[in-house]
């Protein structure tokens, strides 16, 4: 249940039904496992996906375009359902959700789109307070809240600009800031630097980083190869319906070999 | 922030369209507003005449006050008889006059005016009673011819049967307008706050809370419809009384009203729980999580 703890700061967390399992708290936050899911009977995009991911890991999916990048996030925010298998996160599973409770699960996840998905008529406050509203948090600790967040993002002041007048980079930040005011355990990025030139895709993924470094885990999807030889992070590959893990990134020569012949 | 303070932002953004669909819903509503003017004034003019066992008994105009006053004892003593009360020419002349007689009418002498004695019955007669007892009055000296109003009455009543079954169609016509009006708004301003509404559940907000500030746009659109029909019909209906109303008054016997205040609460409340009705039940089909 959410909530404001003693020091003020708000934990948003999955209402802990009759199937919440404390021990989750222990084991990976996201596990996918034999994840089958087909748009088309005969082309299948995911084929059997076997996965696990640690609390606060940053992990970059990547394969061309078509590959279920995307795919695969909508099904982890309920955005699309499951053809079999299971996705469980913190410990709770995503394809058994009721649709009254998908929203509880979508306020433990910030998603991140190349589009940005912002309100243009709004101001850059209003979108970023977006998340905290719909938790019904008072005015007072919102506008706190969402200050911080645009700190972070470094569009402190920007707050009362309208978002249709930013730019690519600046939309972009927003979106990171709407991502997280929840603090969220999960951030979710789908090819967060795809409308953004080289240095502002290197800015953005910096920006990233630096939530990673609070402790978020951090999934980031992006068929941007120069982005994944930025610094050794594990990377998942998507290929022909499975994954290819490569958990030093593909800096390190053995591995990329091991990927190659793969 | 409520519910209200998001329909406000999203409705002033939209404001174009909204205005459009509170004329479309004024348009409905004055139709339906309209008719039920008619029908409360036939009402009332119904009311106006249909007052129950009451008989006039009309003077020949050479009856002397004499035998005025010997009826009026004679009428007194006639069982079924509870009341009799004696109209002058004059009398009839300025009761006339008061309900909007005109300058033609001012212009006549009294004699034009026949002397009455209003009866009033024992009780609630049928129409049968009334009849039986008219024409024990009618075949009385002096007696120049008798009115019992049943006839009118029950004119009226028929009108008034008409005009009630009238409105009745005519306010299912404006329900499915202003359904059918909100609703397609709701998909419109849906289709445009599409980002909004995607973004809201991204966020994880609940079917209910992206549904509640449409449901709340779509029942000020009811309302404010609702209401500048009935500001319509005002100015409409003071034109005309403006300058019909001695002619209307002469013909029926009684001023025109405007509708109570209950029927335009009514109206207007009407208006605001259609408006979101239409926009749930739109939006309850479009919105899945």
């Amino acid at each position: 249940m959410e909530g404001v703890d003693e020091s003020g700061t708000f934990r948003p967390m999955l209402r802990a039904g009759a199937r919440f399992d404390p021990s989750a708290a222990n084991k990976p936050i996201l596990v996918f496992q034999d994840v089958h899911k087909a748009y088309k009977a005969d082309a299948p995009v995911l084929r059997g996906m076997n996965l696990g991911i640690e609390r606060g890991e940053f992990v970059f999916f990547t394969g061309p375009s078509g590959a279920g990048k995307s795919t695969l996030l909508r099904l982890l925010y309920a955005e699309e359902s499951l053809d079999s298998g299971r996705i469980l996160f913190m410990g709770r599973e995503v394809g058994r959700l009721t649709p009254e409770a998908i929203p509880f699960l979508r306020r433990n996840i910030g998603v991140v789109f190349q589009d940005f998905k912002l309100v243009e008529n709004w101001s850059v406050t209003e979108n970023v307070a977006l998340p905290l509203e719909v938790l019904g948090l008072p005015a007072r600790l919102i506008r706190q809240r969402t200050g911080e967040a645009l700190e972070r993002v470094g569009l402190g002041g920007r707050g009362n600009d309208l978002a249709g007048t930013l730019s690519g980079g600046e939309q972009q930040r927003v979106a990171i800031a709407r991502a997280i005011v929840g603090e969220p355990a999960l951030v979710l990025a789908d090819e967060p630097t795809g409308n953004l030139d080289p240095q502002l895709a290197v800015d953005i993924l910096g920006l990233f980083e630096d939530i990673h470094d609070t402790g978020v885990t951090v999934i980031f999807a992006t068929h941007d190869r120069s982005l994944l030889d930025i610094r050794p992070r594990r990377v998942v590959i998507l290929q022909d319906g499975k994954t290819i893990d490569a958990p030093n990134g593909l800096e390190d020569p053995e591995e990329l070999d091991q990927l190659q012949v793969a | 922030m409520k519910s209200w303070e998001r329909a406000w932002r999203g409705g002033k953004n939209d404001w174009r369209l909204h205005m459009l669909s509170v004329f479309s819903v004024a348009v409905a509503f004055v139709c339906l507003a309209a008719a039920l003017l008619v029908v409360v004034n036939i009402d009332s003019v119904r009311n106006r005449w249909a007052s129950t066992g009451r008989i006039s008994v009309f003077l020949k105009a050479t009856a002397s006050p004499d035998q005025a006053q010997k009826l009026e004892t004679a009428l007194r003593a006639t069982p079924g008889v509870a009341d009799v009360n004696f109209v002058s020419s004059r009398d009839a002349r300025a009761d006339i006059m008061k309900n909007g007689g005109g300058d033609l009418l001012a212009k006549l002498p009294d004699a034009a005016f026949p002397a009455s004695l209003e009866l009033k019955t024992v009780g609630d007669p049928t129409g049968e009673e009334l009849k039986t007892l008219a024409a024990r009055v009618e075949s009385l000296p002096a007696v120049e011819s008798i009115e019992t109003y049943s006839g009118w009455t029950q004119k009226l009543g028929n009108l008034l049967t008409g005009g009630v079954t009238a409105a009745v169609l005519l306010a299912l016509v404006v329900f499915g307008a202003v359904v059918s009006v909100v609703g397609s708004t709701m998909r419109l301003t849906l289709q445009r706050r599409r980002i909004e509404v995607e973004v809201l559940k991204l966020v994880g907000a609940t079917d209910a809370y992206v549904r509640r500030p449409f449901v709340v746009e779509g029942a000020a659109q009811g309302a404010l419809g609702a209401s500048l029909a009935i500001a319509l019909l005002g100015v409409l209906y003071a034109i005309v009384t403006q300058r019909l109303d001695g002619e209307l008054a002469l013909l029926v016997g009684a001023s025109p009203t405007f509708l109570p205040w209950t029927f335009v609460l009514g109206t207007v409340a009407t208006g605001a729980a259609l408006g979101a009705s239409a926009a749930y039940v739109s939006l309850r089909r479009l919105l899945v999580v």
